[in-house]
């Protein structure tokens, strides 16, 4: 995914909202996703083959889906949200980088700090769904080598949640909630973090829109149900869900007064994902199933005006970035 | 919206007399270096036809290394104008045709075995060259002859997968080098030149047809070249749009300097390969020519800032510069930028000579050569430092709507937060 970075614009200081956003959702949410990584890591040490593992890799995805959008300071640090989850992975990257893994036995799978050096294609989410999740890789043994790269894999997501978590709990909460302060050198005025939290905001929401929903879309003539992400696992629904879920709590947060539009626009898109009956989108390939994939599109992006108004607007910032995709 | 109209409207109003004239002449030094880069990427592509008639006529290991000699020729005056492409739609819906990268070469010819359909690309092993006709989104394809036509309208970007490209340079490359199979060691794609022979000494089957399709491409390439030269002319389409609106083409020129350092070359082109350890990820990945791909690309931003370029033959086209007109705004911007712009080509200059050295690019990137990722890092760092620096003469040129592309892979978009 592409952005578009336009500049910000100069506003009044304001500044409520920002420090609720942080200490009530952001705070929380990622020592979620670290508790629920470390879960998982601490489950591979004790049983790493893929039926033992497949639970706990779901709950650790379904709280990666809950910062996932947070693309600034400790998510972006040292590439960690690519690493975390590649995708979309155009090239088939992923694929051949974990079946190379597995045919060479790389040495690397056997420690934490070398396996931080291997191809983000080869780490994180998308990489383990592979190895539990798809047939030609799941039925490893326990003494397999398949199984020490789960662990592994698994261990690493671990490490950079628990950085993730204490970054922001050590450091990078302060850094935003003193924007503007002297010696504050990442934002220079109060206006620069609140717009960066609304940019992230925004951008989760076209994420959803044009990214999880907008790839399987593809178009009428050539609809793309294998571009769905996490297909193999079965959660390109839920991730919808959860991510919208988390950036609602993420809106009414950041927003300084009631959020009446916003609560309306989020009931709405969430009721359509939650009664859309197709986890994977394969329904994308026939007309009627489509169009009910396109409505939840719709929904999700009608949430845009209303965030703008009740958020942006008070807040004095407009979106930063706009997502577009590709070259 | 308001509050940042009034203020460039302010800046405007308190610079645009004695800048007035300035503008045109800073847009007329752009489009002739735009002009002159796109004439000598014509140039070096028709010695590169050359070289290609000569193997095709007499395949042999001395005349396929002339035709790979001639295409590296041809990459320095055609990476200096990749800056042109970001602010000029012009150029970015053509440039698909001549520079799309990555590619699922697997499209193309033969490839190693360990390739396949991907979730993304069913076609990203059809092998062209291998089958006279086969089936495409459903559709009968009859490719007995391989034609520019058949190659521009039915393969290229094929089941709209942007990975399908069968034109343009990087499709040249594949089929003068083939795919580099040293992984992040030493050493470039190694295509033998009886891929090109005729009767018994043919290697890898279907040697006329992978020349009929190597003929093809460096024809489109060269007439694709021809066109986007004719644009910048005095009567072309892309000066006169450049041109019609003064600010809106200093808009033009600063998105372009500001997107290619920082979403495209810093993000998509060198930190995405760092992370993914993967030398598919170099820009001339075939050839090995990376350091040079970027190293021009860097120049490019650079000539436009300076309103100076040196073509192909060493004489110099050059005029009144962006950086003359920031420098009149705001000296310290201007002393800035220019000492920005300096620092990456430094980096990239530590980079080129580094691969020229013997340490390629693909080395660079192998995992744990915390050597090779510092010097690629130290360039990206550079890149988006001067993107900064392009966005502070932004405001002091006081313009409004430059959008900088950026990238996924960057770890710290709020470097480029004003």
């Amino acid at each position: 995914m592409r952005l578009i970075l336009a500049l910000a614009f100069a506003a009044g200081p304001a500044f409520a909202g920002v420090p609720e956003a942080v200490n009530d959702h952001i705070l929380p949410m990622t020592a979620r996703f670290s508790n629920a990584a470390e879960n998982l890591s601490t489950s591979a040490k004790n049983d790493c083959t893929a039926n033992a593992l497949q639970d706990d890799f779901q709950a650790a995805f379904d709280a990666w889906m809950g910062i996932s959008y947070l693309r600034i300071g400790p998510v972006e640090q040292d590439g960690r949200a690519l690493a975390i989850q590649f995708w979309p992975d155009t090239r088939g990257l992923v694929p051949r980088t974990v079946a190379r893994l597995i045919a060479d036995k790389d040495a690397a799978a056997q420690t934490a700090k070398q396996f931080a050096d291997v191809s983000i294609a080869g780490r994180g989410f998308a990489a383990l769904e592979r190895v539990l999740f798809e047939p030609k890789f799941s039925g490893y043994a326990p003494d397999s080598y398949t199984c020490t790269l789960a662990q592994a894999m698994s261990a690493d997501l671990a490490q950079m949640a628990d950085a993730i978590a204490k970054e922001w709990r050590d450091e990078y909460a302060q850094t935003v909630t003193t924007a503007g302060d002297a010696g504050n050198t990442t934002f220079l005025t109060k206006s620069e973090a609140a717009q960066a939290l609304y940019t992230t905001l925004t951008t989760g929401i076209e994420l959803n829109a044009d990214q999880r929903l907008g790839r399987p879309l593809g178009t009428f003539d050539r609809p793309r149900p294998t571009r769905a992400e996490a297909y193999r696992s079965g959660r390109s629904l839920r991730n919808v869900i959860l991510s919208l879920e988390s950036l609602h709590g993420f809106a009414q947060a950041l927003a300084d007064g009631p959020t009446p539009q916003i609560d309306a626009g989020f009931d709405i898109a969430l009721q359509t994902a939650r009664d859309l009956d197709d986890p994977i989108f394969a329904g994308v390939a026939d007309p009627q199933g489509r169009l009910q994939v396109e409505i939840l599109q719709q929904k999700i992006k009608a949430l845009l005006p209303a965030i703008a108004n009740e958020v942006g607007v008070p807040l004095g910032v407009s979106a930063g970035f706009n997502a577009t995709d590709g070259d | 919206m308001m509050i940042r109209t009034m203020t460039a409207a302010c800046a405007l109003a308190a610079f645009s007399t004695p800048l007035m004239a300035g503008k045109a002449d800073v847009l007329n030094t752009y489009a002739d270096i735009a002009q002159a880069g796109y004439e000598d990427s014509v140039t070096t592509a028709q010695r590169l036809s050359d070289a290609i008639d000569a193997l095709l006529e007499k395949p042999s290991a001395q005349t396929l290394t002339r035709a790979r000699e001639a295409w590296i020729a041809a990459r320095v005056p055609y990476q200096q104008t990749e800056v042109f492409r970001f602010g000029n739609a012009i150029v970015d819906d053509w440039e698909g045709k001549v520079n799309a990268w990555p590619l699922d070469e697997g499209l193309i010819d033969y490839v190693a075995d360990d390739a396949g359909p991907t979730d993304e690309n069913p076609y990203a092993v059809l092998n062209v060259i291998a089958q006279p006709t086969f089936t495409l989104s459903g559709q009968e394809i009859d490719a007995t002859a391989i034609t520019p036509e058949l190659l521009e309208t039915t393969l290229h970007e094929a089941d709209q997968v942007e990975a399908n490209v069968a034109t343009g340079y990087h499709a040249v490359e594949f089929l003068l080098w083939g795919q580099d199979l040293n992984g992040t060691d030493h050493g470039a794609g190694d295509r033998p030149w009886t891929d090109y022979a005729t009767g018994d000494e043919c290697t890898n089957g279907n040697c006329d047809r992978r020349g009929e399709y190597l003929r093809a491409a460096t024809d489109l390439l060269l007439s694709d070249l021809e066109w986007m030269a004719a644009q910048w002319g005095a009567e072309g389409e892309a000066r006169s749009t450049l041109t019609a609106d003064e600010d809106a083409g200093l808009v033009a020129m600063l998105t372009g300097m500001g997107s290619l350092s920082y979403g495209e070359q810093a993000g998509e082109r060198m930190k995405l390969g760092v992370m993914l350890n993967d030398p598919e990820e170099e820009h001339d990945c075939f050839s090995d020519n990376t350091h040079n791909s970027h190293f021009y690309d860097g120049l490019g931003i650079r000539n436009v800032y300076t309103g100076h370029y040196t073509r192909v033959d060493g004489s110099i086209v050059s005029g009144e510069s962006l950086s003359d007109l920031v420098a009149e705004a705001d000296a310290d911007v201007d002393a800035g930028l220019r000492t920005q712009l300096d620092a990456t080509m430094a980096r990239l200059a530590a980079i080129k000579s580094t691969a020229e050295a013997g340490t390629s690019y693909d080395q660079m990137l192998a995992r744990g050569n915390d050597a090779g990722e510092a010097l690629i890092m130290s360039a990206v760092d550079a890149l988006v430092n001067q993107t900064r620096g392009i966005e502070r003469a932004v405001t002091a040129l006081g313009l409004d709507g430059v959008g900088i592309e950026g990238s996924d892979s960057l770890d710290d978009p709020d470097a480029v937060f004003q």
